[in-house]
């Protein structure tokens, strides 16, 4: 009964952000938890690729700029094929920076290399307030594409457009979508996280290493993608 | 009290059967649409992958509503 306590004990102390340390400013003290810790971990890990990888560019491509453009052409033709031939250039940007950033976030407890106590690395994404500002984010991203390539009058009018009887639920879905958005990424990382919680005090050696591939490293890149793919839809659907 | 909130849990788990049989029903359809065409393997696989999201939110939800209730209520 004793190990059965400790156990869960173990498991939400693991699902809890933690104070790595406190900003003093005068009047103010700001506690940074290691969940933003570990974002500016991912931040500056891509800002350093993609400087590192955009040095020098030529018409002859490096060794380094094929990788570049292997990516960048990845993400313009998902955007491209959601968003269609004319407006998806505004987008694409966007869309790459949140697949970017999620692929890492969601797969960073896979970076875990020191056994034992101390810092660990744990996705950011099982935080529900990181997701629910990145579902806040895209939701913005959808509304600005809706008023800057339909004019104020146009994306109005789209809330009453087959039968104004619509209405309400037009208004209901950007209150749903940011929802839906926010809480599949968060159960998807957080129930995935906790498997592999509880898998690791279970039987640590080997078996947690096979069971990673799926639960780390398949579940968090296909949400990587969700998220993006459907932030796409959502913004190639008001832009009909 | 605590043996009530874990059944709740439970209960609330079985949003799961839904998202299983309506994946489950998205991924034949798409196999047998991708083996009669295909050359429109992307757009079928796209258009399952939404239909698929769309239906794991269900199941979720229901994970989200059991987490909240053993982590929250239970203390």
């Amino acid at each position: 009964m004793h190990e059965e306590v400790s156990m869960s004990d173990r498991l939400v102390e693991a699902m809890e952000p933690h104070n790595v340390f406190t900003i003093k400013l005068p009047g103010l003290e700001i506690p940074v938890s290691d969940v933003v810790v570990v974002m500016w971990v991912i931040m500056a890990v891509l800002i350093f690729f993609s400087i590192f990888l955009t040095r020098k560019l030529s018409a002859v491509p490096n060794k380094k700029q094929n990788v570049a453009e292997i990516i960048v052409e990845l993400i313009n033709n998902i955007a491209k094929d959601a968003i269609g031939e004319h407006h998806w250039k505004a987008f694409a940007p966007y869309l790459g920076t949140i697949f970017l950033f999620l692929i890492f976030a969601n797969t960073v407890s896979i970076f875990n290399v020191i056994p034992g106590e101390g810092f660990k690395f744990r996705p950011p994404t099982r935080n529900i307030n990181v997701t629910a500002c990145m579902a806040i984010m895209s939701i913005c991203v959808v509304i600005y594409a809706g008023i800057r390539y339909k004019k104020m009058s146009g994306w109005l009018k789209s809330f009453v457009e087959p039968i104004p009887m619509m209405l309400p639920f037009k208004i209901l879905d950007y209150g749903i979508k940011p929802l839906s958005l926010a809480l599949r990424l968060f159960g998807n990382i957080l129930g995935a996280f906790i498997v592999m919680e509880l898998i690791y005090m279970a039987m640590p050696p080997v078996i947690p290493a096979a069971l990673s591939i799926y639960f780390d490293l398949f579940d968090g890149i296909l949400q990587a993608y969700v998220f993006m793919f459907l932030t796409s839809l959502y913004i190639a659907e008001v832009l009909e | 009290m605590t043996g009530i909130i874990a059944i709740a849990a439970a209960i609330a788990v079985f949003t799961g059967i839904g998202a299983g049989v309506g994946i489950s029903l998205a991924t034949g359809k798409a196999v047998e649409g991708i083996a009669r065409q295909p050359e429109a393997a992307g757009q079928i696989r796209n258009v399952m992958l939404l239909g698929a999201v769309l239906a794991e939110a269900t199941a979720i939800y229901g994970l989200v509503v059991a987490l909240v209730l053993v982590f929250l209520k239970m203390g």
